[in-house]
């Protein structure tokens, strides 16, 4: 009693440190890899292209553009620059992309690609210590002061902040006359911008612009988007040039902002940038590598998710059967169904994932039940038993065969299924019935095959669980605490419940 | 639905009456007193008759083994003189694989419930032993043909056709629980429980019947033959009891369950041993062995010689 008691400590203890190592484990995937619970769950990845395009000078060439910066809402999945000849170099610290190449002729076209994901709200505060200095403008005659000067006063009647305001104004649905006025006739958000910025600094209050790309896959190509910066106790805020609206949108991914332009040319004329969106999805799981960069995690190298799809998808199918071969140990030395072969269900069930459950079951009936016919048929040529074996295991390669060729050939799913079932164990399964069918009669052999199903098809309805196989592949760890169930379960010493039955006779006073 | 749980007894239930089940039979008496690599010993019959007969426990004559495929078709020189006999698996278990021959006579071979078998049948059985079909894990296996036994009609009206066997249970050297196993229609000629044969539970000191189930529900005529089961009480038992003492210092096993038959002219012969014997036995008794195994620990006397445990058991056991 003391030996078996000090096993279940030993395995009590390193059942529970495996429990929370697993646990921790998870948590650990799903905080910093970004692993989802659910097998579903995808992850957004938005790829903007810039397309640069200019008419070379006949000088060296030199490209400056400003780059969206990473862990500011957004994770970058790769940066690109597609352009022949050029040699591209990322310079961090300012966050621009320097390309470069020798004089050139014609008209240039430059890619520039980033793709990125996890993008989140950001509220668009940006601290920033000095204060800028703002110019009061000059203004060329009086009349120009005074229109400004009743454009605030218009402004003043509306609410919000004194961007907010003027915004509002310079928006309104029916233009004063004043504004009218103030605005040229044909407005571009670039003279929009500026304008409000000017008037802004009337008020001593600072603005600049800031430009980037709307994470917006409706439109084709666009030039990039404006907003506007406006410095307020001791804050950037972000501003929609239309509406007023405070705060960087979710979608909004900022390449530039500050002093620094957007894009310089030298060695170039006419130059254009213009951006393309486009928005794909890919499961989370794929970048869960890259969110582990980000945390500088050396881990996730060692992990199975950093292997190859190939081996990956093998890793996964192996992943589930440790889950599998617990249930076995729970229907055998627990509920103490006796099964033929002890691992057999769970390659059936396993099989049967591959096929699908319907067509599967029919299918492997099918096989057993003309398997059953030929080892009657074999029994009479008086063959040995290897031989016979043998001539079992090509007998269900051949039915498998046929019923493949004749799935195919009249779009009967069903038999297409075949190929998938484990020959041996089939064979096996055939002799066994077979040899059980005629020591112990048809009943016995019946019993032990639909014992066998039985087992298999619950066992099949928890592997063919796609949650269940998600999670066992997703937190792997989880199969060392199975290991150890497993390895308590060895010492289960208890009545298994089929024992409660066959020994309920020994119970007199029922 | 409520009605068939009742079927189901409770864990608590079994435990109060001693119950041992086959999770506790494995862990805590069969791998802590069998030596794994004794096992050989009972699972080659030859072996367990050979070592048998060097301690004068009685066993049915060998007639011949066969080893090789080759040898198959000795067989007709190998029972030249015999007109019965029995051929089976040397590493069988359960009764699977025995063919038993009662008659035998220009190469027609005639079973005890009266099938005609041509040589090439008989061959063709031989063959499936040597190749393992019958043998555990399927290893390459030998036929062993041995002497008929003469059943004593003591027990004609209990079995219907087959040999009637006793089983007993050693435990550390004593016999600590047994019984009978009677032949069905229904079984076949066989003693398996499972397949219908019905199980007299036998006391242990003195060989009378003490109850009788069939499919595990008690039982007290036989269904075939009508005899009134509890008037079974097997003769020679403290011969019997010596086959099993004797057992288990031949083999060393601690738990042990042997398969002993009485031959009209010989008296008790084992026929076979076994290291993991079911526990069957129990429903046969209608008491738990867990009681037993545990007096045996506590009480009872170690150091004993053979015929001291039986006497042991002839006058202390209840």
């Amino acid at each position: 009693m003391k030996n078996i008691l000090s096993v279940r400590g030993v395995l009590g203890v390193l059942l529970g440190i495996s429990v929370l190592f697993a646990a921790i484990a998870t948590y650990y995937k799903i905080t910093v890899w970004g692993f989802s619970i659910l097998p579903s769950e995808k992850t957004d990845v938005w790829t903007i292209d810039a397309h640069i395009s200019f008419k070379p000078t006949n000088s060296a060439i030199e490209i400056s553009l400003a780059t969206p910066s990473a862990g500011k809402g957004y994770k970058i999945l790769s940066e690109d620059v597609i352009a022949s000849g050029y040699d591209a170099v990322k310079d961090t610290d300012k966050n621009r992309m320097i390309i470069k190449s020798h004089p050139r002729k014609n008209k240039q076209n430059v890619y520039y690609r980033i793709m990125l994901y996890d993008n989140k709200d950001t509220i668009g505060k940006v601290c920033d210590a000095q204060t800028p200095k703002v110019n009061k403008p000059l203004f060329e005659n009086e009349q120009q002061e005074g229109l400004v000067e009743e454009i605030w006063s218009l402004a003043d009647k509306e609410e919000g902040s004194p961007a907010t305001r003027i915004i509002k104004t310079l928006n309104a649905n029916i233009l004063s006359h004043e504004v009218d006025a103030f605005l040229p006739i044909k407005t571009t958000r670039q003279i929009m911008a500026e304008k409000i910025i000017y008037l802004l600094s009337y008020k001593g209050i600072a603005a600049r612009i800031i430009r980037g790309v709307k994470l917006n896959e409706k439109k084709k190509t666009s030039p990039a988007d404006l907003m506007l910066e406006v410095y307020e106790s001791g804050k950037w805020m972000v501003y929609n040039i239309k509406t007023g609206e405070v705060g960087l949108p979710k979608d909004f991914v900022l390449f530039q902002r500050g002093g620094t332009s957007l894009l310089d040319v030298s060695g170039g004329v006419d130059s254009q940038i213009k951006f393309s969106v486009l928005k794909s999805t890919i499961s989370s799981f794929k970048m869960a590598g890259r969110r582990a960069k980000y945390e500088n995690s050396k881990m996730f190298d060692f992990t199975i998710y950093n292997l190859p799809m190939l081996e990956q998808n093998t890793l996964k199918w192996l992943m589930i059967f440790p889950l599998g071969i617990l249930l076995v140990v729970i229907m055998r030395n627990v509920i103490g169904i006796s099964t033929m072969g002890t691992f057999t269900p769970m390659l059936i069930a396993m099989s049967l994932i591959k096929t699908g459950f319907v067509p599967g079951l029919v299918c492997y009936s099918l096989i057993i039940t003309l398997g059953l016919i030929i080892r009657a048929t074999l029994t009479r040529l008086n063959l040995l038993l290897v031989p016979r074996i043998s001539s079992v295991v090509i007998f269900v390669i051949l039915i498998m065969q046929v019923l493949t060729i004749l799935g195919y050939q009249y779009d009967f799913k069903i038999a297409a299924s075949a190929v998938f079932f484990p020959i041996i164990i089939t064979a096996w399964i055939i002799e066994r019935a077979s040899i059980t069918w005629e020591e112990d009669g048809a009943r016995n052999a019946t019993k032990q095959i639909i014992n066998t199903s039985i087992v298999a098809v619950f066992t099949y309805f928890v592997l063919s669980n796609e949650y269940i196989r998600y999670i066992m592949f997703a937190f792997n760890e989880w199969n060392i605490v199975i290991l150890f169930i497993v390895m308590l379960l060895g010492t289960y010493t208890g009545y298994r419940i089929v024992e409660l039955k066959r020994f309920a006779p020994l119970i007199k006073d029922k | 639905m409520w009605e068939y749980f009742k079927i189901f007894s409770t864990p608590k239930k079994l435990r109060a009456v001693g119950v041992l089940g086959m999770n506790a039979r494995n862990y805590f008496v069969i791998s802590r007193n069998n030596k794994r690599s004794l096992y050989p010993l009972v699972d080659d019959k030859v072996q367990t008759k050979k070592l048998a007969n060097g301690i004068d426990i009685n066993t049915p004559h060998m007639i011949g083994v066969i080893e090789h495929q080759y040898e198959v078709k000795d067989l007709t020189k190998i029972v030249e003189n015999q007109t019965e006999f029995v051929i089976k698996p040397a590493h069988g278990s359960q009764g699977k694989g025995v063919l038993v021959i009662k008659s035998y006579k220009d190469g027609m071979f005639i079973t005890t419930s009266g099938k005609k078998l041509g040589f090439h049948e008989v061959y063709q059985h031989i063959s499936n032993i040597l190749s393992g079909l019958y043998s555990l894990g399927g290893q390459y296996d030998v036929a062993l043909i041995e002497e008929l036994v003469h059943f004593s009609d003591v027990f004609q009206q209990f079995s219907y056709q087959g040999i009637p066997d006793v089983r007993l249970i050693i435990y550390k050297g004593y016999p600590v629980m047994s019984m009978m196993r009677l032949a069905t229609k229904e079984s076949d000629g066989r003693a398996n429980l499972h397949q219908g044969a019905v199980g007299v539970g036998l006391n242990i000191s003195t060989g009378k019947a003490i109850q009788a189930v069939l499919h595990n529900v008690p039982v007290s005529i036989h269904p075939d033959t009508n005899v009134d089961l509890m008037t079974l009480q097997v003769p020679m038992w403290k011969e019997h009891l010596m086959i099993g003492a004797q057992a288990y210092e031949m083999t060393g096993l601690g738990y042990l369950g042997a398969d002993i038959v009485l031959d009209k002219f010989r008296g008790p012969m084992m026929l076979e041993l076994n290291a993991r014997p079911g526990l069957a036995v129990q429903i046969a008794n209608g008491r738990g062995l867990k009681e037993v195994i545990k007096n045996v620990d506590k009480y009872y006397p170690k150091n004993l010689s053979a015929e001291e445990r039986v006497d042991f058991v002839l006058n202390n056991a209840k």
